[in-house]
């Protein structure tokens, strides 16, 4: 008996706590109150660039080049 | 080849026409969760980078709104997370609750209070449940959960917060 009565009066404070909860919180406006593209397009421009891996490896062989043959770094040059 | 394939492409054209359809349906899902329209135009921007982002893993026959949704809701959560409030509300007792305006007041904003002192995934599936009075199903949807999970996070949450409030000797009317 006493069981039954304690879920009834758990059942009807929760009910309650709904209730609470619908006043606290009232509805918000959900217009949109811009368009979202161009802040979406300038997030998309602010990416920070990738250097693929390959660049990289290329670099790094050209820089292991110049250093076992300096000279390298004139034939190079002439070329740019 | 058809939109959302173009999408998954990266066609920056076909992304643009996503956004435009799609924008409101996020912000105003992203709103309901965080209940502040500034907050939740930056969080469907970022929502629609990360959506962008991650086109490779969408299926084209997918559905691009839920989706885009879920993406929507996870952000939301981390936001909720990073801005949770200071336990501050159990230190004071409330006043015994009166018909008086400002009492009441008083309460709702004590009762807001401890609703964002829960749990960022108990506060949205409440949220969404309680005050939105969303069907389980579509709340399940954009958790990326079971109907049954997202009734006892609404469950516990009720719970945790009739406690809370007790404690603070606050009693809703």
């Amino acid at each position: 008996m006493k069981e039954h009565k304690d879920k009834h009066m758990t059942e009807h404070n929760d009910r309650e706590i709904r209730e609470a909860l619908k006043q606290s919180f009232p509805p918000v406006n959900t217009e949109l109150r811009r368009d979202l593209w161009p802040d979406v397009l300038r997030k998309l421009d602010l990416r920070p660039v990738r250097v693929p891996w390959y660049d990289w490896a290329l670099v790094g062989l050209s820089a292991v080049m110049f250093l076992a043959f300096p000279r390298l770094v004139l034939v190079f040059a002439y070329h740019l | 080849m058809d939109l959302l394939q173009r999408f998954t492409h990266g066609e920056i054209d076909a992304f643009e026409t996503l956004v435009r359809q799609f924008q409101g349906d996020i912000n105003a899902w992203t709103v309901r969760i965080v209940r502040d329209p500034g907050v939740a135009e930056d969080l469907t921007v970022e929502t629609l980078w990360r959506v962008y982002r991650a086109r490779q893993k969408f299926r084209p026959d997918g559905n691009f709104g839920a989706w885009a949704r879920r993406i929507a809701t996870n952000l939301a959560i981390d936001h909720l997370r990073r801005n949770r409030p200071e336990q501050s509300f159990l230190a004071e007792p409330a006043e015994a609750a009166r018909p008086d305006p400002l009492v009441q007041r008083e309460i709702h904003e004590r009762i807001q209070e401890a609703f964002r002192l829960l749990p960022a995934k108990l506060q949205v599936a409440a949220t969404l449940a309680l005050v939105e009075e969303l069907p389980y199903d579509e709340i399940a949807s954009a958790l990326g959960t079971s109907v049954g999970a997202v009734k006892l996070r609404v469950f516990r949450a009720v719970r945790i917060l009739r406690k809370r409030l007790n404690q603070a000797g606050i009693r809703p009317e």
